[in-house]
């Protein structure tokens, strides 16, 4: 089974932002949004002596993932191929795995009540396609593969290429998205942008995201409303990384 | 089992709300589109002039998305953010929807809507009226981009020889005159430079990486990752700056006196191309001798440069020569001396032996093109009004001066200008001192616009004439000779025109249909045009049409030139001009001299200007998209400098200039990125359109802080960073 990474080379990335501007198309994401962003360090050190570069931030796909455990609804998953997916029909916007991601991956989509984040485009991949950040980043800095393919440019960057993950001395849970640099450019944004402490909902959260509208919208549901949602669930079946 | 799984199921069996949006939202997710599209256009970008090839997708009749078209031999799939974002563009529903003529006072913004029909035959009574009145050289056009040759036509054949573009006078002009006079030809658009295969790359006034040319940036990436050595010269310290080897962080106006201190360093220590030189070089005792007595020394006092580094630097170029891109620049009017410091980087780009180069500048390569024989285009008694080819000896006639049309409306000299016609530019936020601009269009009998969005200078407009987006209309396609592989490419329409909007080729046709100019369009429909165009280069229209750009073998290096090619130096001698007689000749330095500039008095900053990598000129700042990811300019400012003024980051402030013009309120960014003799701003922003409802009054502009400029007395350039800001003091009532 494959096991997916990104590993993006700072050295080349410009901060152009075509690579969030490329997400945001592909996956209509509201303004100021993003699923993909680049944030710069900004100029960290004494004039003339100055270093800088961009952090292309995403979700990370992490191996111990902290936004899994808070999802009320079982929401948020990982595919067999190690992606970390939201299952938008199950999503119910509580927010909770965007408090608990330590990259501040996910956003709650204003629009769709949903929490979205990076999901290595799959529906491209599945057509065979690179994700989209990837085929147009001018710099040519993105590169995506399978860590198990030791042909692949991912495998090579990682394994023999420098690429490093963005972890703190807290925070180490198994992102599988790298960096590399030939100026130190990863160590400069690990220490401007360290992954923060995931935080899980208190019980007064839960009492107000989860227990409360559940409770309601049980109550409200009459039982022609459990018939149909059963026979539209049986008509469209499972979805494709289900169980 | 994972334990999110079995929650799944839970929610799923028990809850009636989950099911129903689930149903709801059970139809086509966005990224699932993109990767099947049901029709896939080939096209070219137009946000901005690198024209990068395009796939523009349509579903339902819509353009759902734009992505690079990897059969574009130069920019190979790439798009940047602007280019991502075009259908946003398209689909702006601040769009000019509908020809409109002025009803209220010029600047009251009140108009009426019309049809094409009344629109065009008004249009063209007014310009009868006004060749009968006072000549047809009293109109003038004002055009930028790709479709401007339909309309040049147009007024060419009414008679007028009046066209400036600001790409001459506010933009390259500088360099491209400057390199012809050195090597016989300009560096051209875009710039064939051979970054993937530089050992050192030069940036000097260069902010590559924030101005973004899709493929520029990947074959600079190239060179960064197979070690090239990055200089980088610039007040700030620019995403380039970042990346570089050695970063210069020059006193602002004095890059001659550091070329010329490099050229003292390569020839003093012997470090130069020599039999380059000896082969195809014009005056090189003379050049060694003017610049013997800038030494490193003398350089470091006037650019506050450690003189070890001017050295070091000069000693780096040189061990990579002939592989070194001194990379020409491109927006290089800043202080009117700008030719003859395009001079300066074109004679050590000669020195390094670079031009006609692997990993240096590349030549281009001649395309057959075919054309229509037209009749030939009405000869002007009266001559031009802009100074091209007389005031402004060597500026283009073919883009000619815009300030020097801005010149002769406001003072009817060498003869009256009353009427504009602009096309596909905001000559408020393209040509500096807007306040001049203003004035002159306030004199003009017509004022016409041909645009896509109501920017500033519609609400001065008699006529606004709504443009189809590129995404809606052919064009004339992009015939690059300059590039390691020449090569077309097209632009065709993924949709229909939206709204009552037209292309360009249609107005220009329809106009000419109406003065009686047929015989200057010969060709019936764009696929005619385009058949003509392409005959003698041996591609199909069809096959064109279905891979959007077709590339054709190139000889961009020296050994690679066969007699076709003419001419290698195509100069009055035959060689590279390190002197050049036709300045001497018109009373200029044959070598560029340094004249130090003015400083800033102390509290006042010197106004820098720039790009953002997703922003082209003050052209897509309404485009929702892109509007997203930057809505707003700020002022960078060194930190303490900011500190000294008691600035926190984020405050607003109004900069003030030294006539007392003033910016809109702007956010303040204090970092040590940038020296304290000057402030830095992204231009584009602080637009005054009411009718662009996202872009209207966010940020500053830097054109009315452009008050004053020194033209270039050799190509009618405006040097625009000659003027001095300071933040307005607050005032306590």
């Amino acid at each position: 089974m494959a096991r997916y990474a990104m590993v993006t080379d700072l050295t080349r990335c410009v901060g152009c932002q075509a690579c969030t501007a490329a997400c945001n198309a592909e996956w209509d994401v509201p303004p100021g949004q993003a699923r993909t962003r680049v944030l710069p360090t900004g100029a960290v050190g004494k004039f003339p002596h100055l270093r800088s570069a961009f952090y292309v931030a995403q979700c990370n796909h992490c191996d111990d993932a902290p936004c899994l455990s808070p999802c009320p609804s079982g929401a948020t998953f990982r595919a067999e191929n190690g992606i970390v997916k939201i299952d938008r029909n199950l999503c119910i916007g509580c927010g909770f795995c965007v408090q608990a991601c330590p990259y501040e991956a996910r956003y709650l989509n204003p629009a769709t009540k949903k929490v979205d984040k990076c999901d290595f485009c799959s529906a491209r991949l599945e057509r065979g396609r690179q994700p989209a950040c990837v085929t147009t980043c001018t710099g040519h800095a993105k590169y995506f593969g399978d860590l198990e393919d030791p042909g692949s440019d991912v495998y090579r960057l990682v394994y023999s290429g420098g690429a490093q993950r963005i972890e703190s001395d807290d925070v180490k849970v198994g992102p599988n998205v790298y960096y590399a640099g030939r100026r130190g450019e990863p160590e400069l944004v690990a220490q401007m942008f360290p992954p923060r402490q995931p935080q899980l909902p208190s019980s007064g959260q839960w009492w107000s995201k989860v227990v409360k509208p559940l409770a309601l919208a049980m109550v409200g549901a009459t039982f022609a409303g459990q018939a149909i949602a059963f026979f539209t669930q049986l008509r469209k079946g499972e979805g494709q990384f289900d169980e | 089992m994972p334990q999110g799984i079995s929650r799944r199921n839970w929610f799923r069996a028990t809850s009636a709300a989950a099911a129903t949006t689930a149903a709801a939202t059970a139809t086509t997710t966005p990224g699932q589109r993109a990767g099947q599209p049901a029709l896939q256009v080939a096209t070219n970008c137009e946000m901005c002039f690198w024209r990068c090839g395009a796939l523009a997708q349509i579903q339902n009749g819509r353009v759902a998305r734009i992505e690079g078209n990897p059969q574009h031999p130069l920019t190979q799939g790439r798009l940047c953010a602007r280019g991502n974002a075009g259908h946003q563009t398209l689909y702006d529903p601040d769009r000019l929807k509908r020809p409109q003529l002025r009803t209220g006072a010029r600047g009251e913004g009140r108009f009426q809507e019309i049809s094409w029909e009344q629109a065009l035959d008004w249009f063209a009574a007014r310009l009868s009226d006004l060749k009968s009145k006072y000549g047809p050289e009293s109109v003038a056009i004002l055009p930028h981009g790709v479709s401007s040759g339909f309309f040049s036509t147009l007024m060419k054949a009414y008679g007028t020889p009046n066209s400036a573009e600001p790409a001459f006078a506010q933009c390259r002009g500088p360099r491209e005159v400057g390199y012809a006079l050195t090597f016989g030809r300009g560096v051209g658009s875009p710039e064939p430079l051979d970054l993937a295969n530089a050992k050192a790359v030069v940036l000097i006034g260069s902010h590559l990486g924030e101005n973004v040319f899709t493929s520029q940036i990947t074959q600079f990436a190239d060179g960064l990752s197979k070690g090239a050595q990055l200089i980088v010269v610039d007040p700030r310290f620019s995403t380039a700056a970042s990346k570089a080897t050695q970063w210069l962080p020059i006193r602002p106006g004095t890059d001659i006196a550091l070329l010329l201190a490099w050229m003292n360093v390569i020839l003093a220590e012997g470090l130069e191309d020599k039999d380059y030189l000896a082969k195809h070089a014009h005056g090189l005792d003379e050049l060694r001798a003017h610049v013997k007595p800038f030494t490193p020394e003398w350089a470091s006092a006037e650019t506050e440069l450690p003189a070890a580094q001017i050295r070091d630097t000069a000693r780096m170029m040189a061990a990579a020569k002939p592989a070194v891109v001194l990379h020409p620049g491109r927006h290089v009017t800043w202080y009117g001396d700008d030719t003859q410091r395009a001079r300066a980087m074109a004679i050590l780009t000669a020195l390094l032996g670079a031009w006609g180069r692997s990993g240096g500048v590349l030549l281009p390569t001649a395309l057959k093109r075919g054309s229509f024989k037209l009749p030939p285009f009405p000869e002007s008694k009266r001559g031009r009004a802009d100074g091209a080819g007389t005031t402004y000896p060597l500026a283009s006639e073919e883009q000619g001066v815009t300030n020097g049309i801005v010149e002769a409306t406001l003072t009817a000299q060498p003869y009256p200008i009353k009427s504009w016609i602009v096309y596909g530019q905001n000559v408020l936020e393209s040509i500096p001192q807007r306040e001049r601009t203003l004035a002159a269009i306030k004199l003009l009998d017509l004022f016409v616009v041909v645009d896509i969005l109501p920017v500033e200078q519609t609400l001065y407009a008699d006529l606004i004439l709504p443009e189809a987006t590129y995404l809606e209309r052919y064009d004339a396609p992009h015939i690059v000779e300059s590039a390691a592989r020449p090569f077309i490419s097209l632009r065709q329409p993924a949709v229909a025109p939206l709204h009552d909007s037209r292309p360009g080729w249609w107005i220009a046709k329809q106009m000419a249909a109406r003065l009686g100019l047929d015989a200057w369009f010969p060709w019936k429909n764009p696929d005619e045009h385009l058949s003509k165009l392409i005959e003698p280069m041996g591609i199909s229209l069809s096959e064109l049409k279905a891979r959007g750009a077709m590339a054709f073998e190139g000889r961009p290096t020296i050994e690679q030139r066969t007699e076709a090619d003419g001419p290698l130096f195509p100069t009055e001698s035959g060689k590279i001009e390190l002197s050049s007689k036709t300045l001497k000749e018109l009373g200029h330095d044959p070598i560029p001299i340094y004249h130090p500039p003015a400083d800033p008095p102390p509290g006042w900053f010197r106004l820098l200007y720039g790009r953002a990598p997703v922003h082209s000129f003050a052209r897509t700042e309404n485009n929702a998209l892109l509007n997203g990811l930057m809505s707003e300019n700020t002022v960078w400012m060194n930190d303490h400098a900011a500190r000294d003024l008691g600035l926190a980051p984020g405050a607003r402030i109004v900069l003030q200039n030294s006539d007392g013009s003033e910016s809109l309120p702007v956010a303040v960014q204090p970092t040590a990125a940038i020296r304290k003799d000057c402030v830095y701003m992204a231009h584009g922003f602080g637009q005054q359109a009411p009718g662009l409802h996202k872009a209207n009054a966010r940020g500053a502009s830097d054109t009315p802080l452009i008050s004053r400029v020194k033209i270039d007395p050799l190509m009618g350039g405006t040097g625009m960073r000659v003027n001095f800001v300071r933040v307005k003091p607050e005032v306590h009532t």
